[in-house]
């Protein structure tokens, strides 16, 4: 027998299968509110990633493409009772149960990318499926987006199963040869290496680098004092007399952040607004009414707008934004210790964390907790 | 080297000038007629040292037990920005040597007046109290 290897996996199927498992779980880790903007950038790669390799599935080299290795089902299922049984023979490319495995992986991460998008669009409005459905489907969006990522996580240890057993028992590392593309010659199979398309491996590495520059360009070329918004928010009312009056004191909290009847209240109650007494003459008093009554109606604009109305009781007039249950249970994870520091302040102070509460906007990807000025240590 | 002043730079420093002139006439404006306004209301003849003192003067809070003043927030710095007690906000600097916006607006300084007096000393200001902080505040 000669003993030489063969090139079974073309340079383009591994940086496939090496970006998927790192985009995979980059937006595992980056899945918290505070780093949309890259989670989404690691799925726009996946989801790249996965369309290729249905190109690939069709036009790349032997081992590569579905012809070569999808199997009848019941092929697959008699391989599975031998591999149970520690007979299972060698296989040069996918084993006829790997096989589905692929298709059954491909499809997860489809539709964890759509669902994904689905939820980008509807929950946040962003992305190429922004607004296309109401609010009321983001729910369902993203809780499937949650579901399709566990599945697929639980495939994927299945697969790290296989390819330990199937490493053990044909005595080869599996996993080297999807780094280095090769494997030992297998005399009943096919002999010839498969071509090593590195072309088309530059080309797709140079496409996923591109566009990661092309999505990060506003953190490189952002300059100026206020700080990069990856997101921007919808358009929102505007109203000079607002910003004055109200910023005078405090953030100038956008009219879209609580129900008419709140302002209503707010504003008629000015002789005590939080124990101070704002001595505003009749007139400023109707034209920032007015103003926040209309600022008001477009109040489900926003994602936070929407979710706060959506958790305030009809019978409930809050006079203040924290009074509301989706703020209390958005922010319930935060230490006591956190809102007193001195860069805080306070609950009040919308402006410390999130870097887009003067527009209103109160996107997930504009949130982030401040710096401790001293040592320079996260609390969380 | 002589420094040629041609027509646009003339009327450029015109421009200044009567901005520069305008911005204090609108402040001693307000300042005057709010000092005569205050007059009519009783009071004497403004004091700015009064006013001093009362700015600086420290009152305990009959709800809270907090101790308050002017200078909480304005700083002992009339000259440098204050901030806001309770919430943090910055507060532009009082001194009009620095901030030519102050004491531009009787409005203004009414509201103020109003809604600060009766947070720091617990009632509205008296016409004397008012004219003898504006005394002291305008030349600042």
């Amino acid at each position: 027998m000669v003993s030489s290897k063969l090139r079974v996996w073309d340079l383009p199927t591994r940086v496939f299968h090496w970006g998927l498992v790192s985009s995979y779980v980059a937006a595992w880790l980056l899945r918290g509110d505070q780093y949309l903007h890259l989670h989404v950038l690691a799925g726009y790669l996946f989801f790249f990633l996965l369309l290729f390799r249905l190109y690939w599935g069709l036009a790349g080299s032997f081992h590569a493409r579905f012809s070569s290795f999808i199997r009848p089902m019941p092929e697959a299922w008699e391989y599975l009772k031998k591999a149970a049984g520690g007979k299972a023979p060698r296989h040069l490319g996918h084993n006829p149960a790997g096989g589905w495995a692929v298709l059954l992986l491909v499809s997860l991460g489809l539709m964890i990318s759509i669902t994904g998008l689905l939820t980008l669009g509807v929950e946040e409005g962003h992305g190429p499926l922004a607004g296309i459905l109401e609010r009321e489907w983001a729910a369902l969006f993203h809780a499937s987006h949650q579901a399709l990522a566990w599945a697929m996580l639980s495939m994927v240890g299945l697969h790290l199963v296989a390819v330990f057993r199937e490493s053990m028992l044909h005595r080869e590392s599996l996993p080297l040869a999807m780094l280095t593309g090769y494997k030992r010659t297998d005399t009943r199979a096919r002999t010839e290496n498969v071509q090593p398309h590195a072309a088309v491996a530059l080309a797709l590495l140079g496409v996923m680098l591109g566009f990661s520059l092309w999505w990060g360009r506003g953190y490189l070329l952002h300059s100026g004092n206020e700080p990069y918004l990856p997101f921007s928010g919808p358009m929102l009312s505007r109203n000079a007399l607002w910003e004055e009056e109200c910023g005078a004191c405090h953030l100038a909290y956008h009219p879209s952040l609580l129900p008419r009847r709140s302002w209503n209240r707010l504003l008629t109650q000015q002789e005590n607004h939080f124990s101070e007494d704002l001595y505003l003459d009749a007139g400023t008093i109707s034209r920032l009414r007015a103003y926040a009554v209309t600022g008001e109606a477009g109040n489900t604009v926003t994602e936070a707008s929407w979710k706060i109305h959506n958790s305030i009781p009809a019978a409930k007039t809050p006079v203040r934004i924290t009074e509301t249950s989706y703020w209390k249970n958005k922010h319930k994870d935060i230490p006591e210790k956190l809102w007193t520091r001195s860069n805080i302040g306070g609950r009040h102070n919308c402006t410390a964390c999130h870097l887009d509460a003067r527009q209103g906007w109160f996107e997930d990807g504009a949130m982030r907790i401040p710096f401790n000025g001293k040592n320079m240590t996260r609390i969380m | 080297m002589a420094i040629k002043v041609n027509r646009r730079m003339m009327s450029a420093i015109f421009l200044v000038g009567i901005s520069c002139g305008l911005i204090v006439t609108a402040q001693a404006s307000a300042v005057q007629e709010l000092l005569a306004e205050y007059g009519k209301e009783g009071a004497g003849k403004y004091n700015a040292v009064n006013g001093e003192n009362l700015w600086k003067r420290v009152q305990v809070d009959a709800k809270t037990g907090q101790k308050r003043s002017c200078v909480t927030c304005h700083t002992n710095d009339l000259r440098k920005p204050g901030k806001h007690a309770r919430t943090g906000k910055l507060i532009k600097p009082m001194a009009p040597s620095v901030n030519a916006d102050r004491l531009t607006d009787k409005k203004k300084i009414e509201k103020w007046f109003h809604r600060n007096c009766k947070w720091t000393l617990g009632r509205i200001c008296t016409p004397q109290e008012k004219a003898d902080i504006l005394a002291y505040l305008a030349n600042q």
